[in-house]
C-alpha cells in the first residue's frame, strides 16, 4: 500500500534558536493507519506536526533540512492552500480553531476560504455535520458548546474538506476523561467510514491504543521508538523515556512472567480479570 | 459594561422583525436615526420613541430597550442639565435630551436584532475587504472568550491576595495590572494559535472566497423597505413643513 506520510532525514532549527527541534528523523506511514506519537514534554511533538502540514517552513521560517511528503506532495514546495486540502490539522485547544459565529458556518470556514461553489460546500457541510453526529448543534454559537462539543465541531470543520491525513495535537488534554474517550473513540470509527489517515498525539494511552496500530516515541527530536503499541509498551525500553504506561498494560507485563497472560496484544483491565480467572464468568 | 451588553449585544429571536434581511434592519434604523434629526419639537420627539418602542414590541425586545432606555436616561440627564445651563431654553433642552436617548434606541435596535453573521453580510454588501470583515468578525466571537478569561483571572488573582476594590483611584488603577498583563499574555497565545489554525484551514487561498448562507432580499423584505421609505418620506414633510403644534 502507499505510504501517506513520508519524512525523509528531517531535520529543523527555528528562527533565531541554535536548539535543533527535530533531529533526522525519518517516518513511513501507510494508508489507513492510526499512528500515536509519544515522547516528553517539549520533545518536538508539535513541530514535527507543522511539519507535516507545511506550517513549518511556510509560517514558521527556521533551519530545514530533508523532506516531507504527504500523498506524494513535497510540503516544502505546495503552498498551504493546496495543503489545507490534503492534511487536516486539529489543535489542542478547541476554542482557538474555531472562528465564525455559528457552528454550520464555522465547517464551512476552509470551504469558503478555498473557493468551493456554495451547493457542493453544502454537500460536504451535511456530511462532516453527520459524520460527527452534531446535527442538534448545527446553529449554535461557539460559546453554547461545551469544550467536547467544540472539539467535535473543529474536526468536523477539519473533515469537511477531505483531507487524507489528519494529524491531532493532543487533542483531548483540555476535555474530561469520559469526553476524551468519546473523542477517541470516534477517532477509530472515523478512519473505517472515512478511509483517512491519523497520526496524533496524545498522553493517554490508555485510551487512545484501543485504537492506534502503531506507536512511535520521540525523545529530543529522534524518533527513538517504533512499532506497535504492544511492542512498544512491553518492551523495557519506554519508561525510561518518559512514556506513562498505562497500569492495566504494567500488570499484564506483570502476570505474563508466569506466563498467565501473553503478551502478543494489549488487554485492558476487564479482560486481564477474565484471563486470571478472577473476572466475572 | 451592563448597559453596553443589555444594549447592544445580539441575542437569538424568533419574531418576523428578526427575520429580515439585515441590509432592511439597517436601513429602517437609519431612517428612525434620520427622523430623530429632523424631529422640531419633544413631542414630535416622543412620537418618534413611541414609534421605536412599537418596533421592538413586534421585534419581541421591548423590555431589553426599555432598560437600554432608563440606563441612558441618566446620560440623557446630564445632557439636559448642560444645556440648560448655557442655553436657558427648556424646549430645545429637552429636545437634546430626548433626541439623544431616541438615537441609542434606534442604533440598539439594529444591533440586538441583527447577528454577527449578518453584520458579516452588511459589511460584505459594503465591499469592505475581507481581512476587515473576518478581523471583525473574530473580534465579535471572542467577546465572550474574553469576558471568561477576564474574570477567571480576577478570581485567581483575588484568591491570591489582590484586593480590587480597596484604596484610591491610583490604588485601583495599579491592581488593575495584575489582571491586564494575564489578559494580554493569553490574547497573544491565542492568536497566534488562531493563525495557525487559519493557515491550516486555507484562509485566503483565492481572492474571492464563497459563501455557505446566502442572504437574498424576500418579497417582504422588498415591501417593508418600500413601506418603510414612504411612511419615512410622510413623517420628514410633516415634521419638517408642517409648523409644530402649539401647546397651550
Ligand atoms: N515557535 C517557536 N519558536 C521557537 N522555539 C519553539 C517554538 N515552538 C516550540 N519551540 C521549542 O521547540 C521545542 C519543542 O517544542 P514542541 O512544542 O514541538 O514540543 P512538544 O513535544 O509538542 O511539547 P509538549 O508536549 O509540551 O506540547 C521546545 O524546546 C520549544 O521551546
Ligand atoms: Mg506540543
Amino acid at each position: 500500500m502507499a505510504n501517506v506520510l513520508e519524512i525523509e532525514k528531517l531535520n529543523f532549527t527555528y528562527v533565531d534558536t541554535w536548539k535543533k527541534v527535530v533531529s533526522d528523523f525519518d517516518l513511513a506511514v501507510p494508508e489507513e493507519e492510526v499512528v500515536v506519537l509519544a515522547g516528553p514534554s517539549g520533545c518536538g511533538k508539535s513541530t514535527l506536526l507543522r511539519a507535516v502540514n507545511g506550517l513549518i517552513p511556510h509560517m514558521y521560517g527556521g533551519q530545514y533540512s530533508g523532506s516531507v511528503t504527504v500523498a506524494g506532495k513535497s510540503v516544502k514546495d505546495t503552498p498551504m492552500r493546496d495543503l489545507a486540502q490534503t492534511v487536516g490539522f486539529l489543535f489542542q485547544n478547541p476554542e482557538n480553531q474555531i472562528f465564525m459565529f455559528s457552528v454550520e458556518r464555522d465547517i464551512a470556514f476552509g470551504l469558503e476560504n478555498l473557493g468551493v461553489p456554495r451547493p457542493e460546500m453544502r454537500k460536504r457541510v451535511d456530511e462532516a455535520i453527520s459524520l460527527l453526529g452534531i446535527e442538534h448543534l448545527a446553529q449554535r454559537a461557539p460559546h453554547e458548546l461545551s469544550d467536547g462539543q467544540k472539539q467535535r465541531v473543529a474536526l468536523a470543520g477539519v473533515l469537511a474538506m477531505r483531507p487524507r491525513l489528519v494529524i491531532l495535537d493532543e487533542p483531548t488534554s483540555l476535555l474530561d476523561p469520559r469526553t476524551a474517550a468519546e473523542l477517541v473513540e470516534l477517532v477509530g470509527r472515523l478512519r473505517k467510514e472515512t478511509g483517512a489517515t491519523f497520526v496524533i498525539v496524545e498522553h493517554r494511552l490508555d485510551l487512545v491504543t484501543r485504537v492506534a496500530d502503531r506507536m512511535v516515541v520521540m525523545d529530543r527530536g529522534a524518533k527513538v521508538l517504533d512499532g506497535t503499541p504492544s511492542q512498544v509498551l512491553f518492551g523495557d525500553e519506554a519508561e525510561l523515556y518518559g512514556i506513562a504506561v498505562p497500569a492495566a498494560t504494567r500488570l499484564q507485563k506483570l502476570l505474563a512472567k508466569d506466563g498467565a497472560v501473553g503478551t502478543d496484544r494489549l488487554m485492558g483491565p476487564e479482560e486481564l480479570a477474565a484471563e486470571t480467572g478472577r473476572g466475572k464468568k | 459594561m451592563m448597559w453596553l451588553s443589555g444594549g447592544f449585544v445580539f441575542r437569538r429571536g424568533e419574531s418576523a422583525y428578526h427575520q429580515l434581511d439585515p441590509r432592511v434592519k439597517l436601513l429602517i434604523s437609519i431612517l428612525m436615526f434620520a427622523t430623530t434629526l429632523l424631529a422640531k419639537a419633544v413631542y414630535e420627539m416622543g412620537l418618534v420613541i413611541a414609534f421605536m418602542l412599537a418596533v421592538a414590541t413586534v421585534a419581541t425586545v421591548l423590555r431589553r430597550v426599555a432598560r437600554t432606555m432608563l440606563l441612558t436616561a441618566t446620560f440623557s440627564a446630564f445632557i439636559f442639565i448642560v444645556n440648560i445651563l448655557v442655553t436657558k431654553n427648556l424646549e430645545t433642552s429637552s429636545l437634546y435630551a430626548t433626541r439623544f436617548v431616541a438615537i441609542v434606541v434606534s442604533t440598539s435596535l439594529f444591533f440586538i436584532t441583527t447577528s454577527p453573521d449578518e453584520l458579516e453580510q452588511v459589511m460584505k454588501t459594503f465591499r469592505l475587504p475581507r481581512d476587515v470583515v473576518f478581523a471583525f468578525v473574530t473580534a465579535v466571537r471572542f467577546i465572550p472568550v474574553m469576558m471568561l478569561d477576564t474574570v477567571q483571572i480576577m478570581d485567581a488573582q483575588k484568591s491570591r491576595g489582590l484586593e480590587l476594590d480597596k484604596g484610591n483611584v491610583f490604588r485601583r488603577v495599579r491592581n488593575m495590572i495584575p489582571i491586564l498583563i494575564p489578559l494580554v499574555v493569553n490574547s497573544v497565545i491565542r492568536s497566534g494559535e488562531l493563525a495557525e489554525a487559519m493557515e491550516s484551514r486555507a484562509y485566503g487561498a483565492v481572492p474571492k472566497p464563497t459563501s455557505l448562507v446566502e442572504y437574498r432580499a424576500s418579497t417582504r423584505d422588498r415591501l417593508v423597505v418600500l413601506a418603510s421609505i414612504a411612511f419615512f418620506v410622510v413623517v420628514a414633510y410633516s415634521f419638517y413643513f408642517v409648523p409644530p403644534l402649539q401647546l397651550p
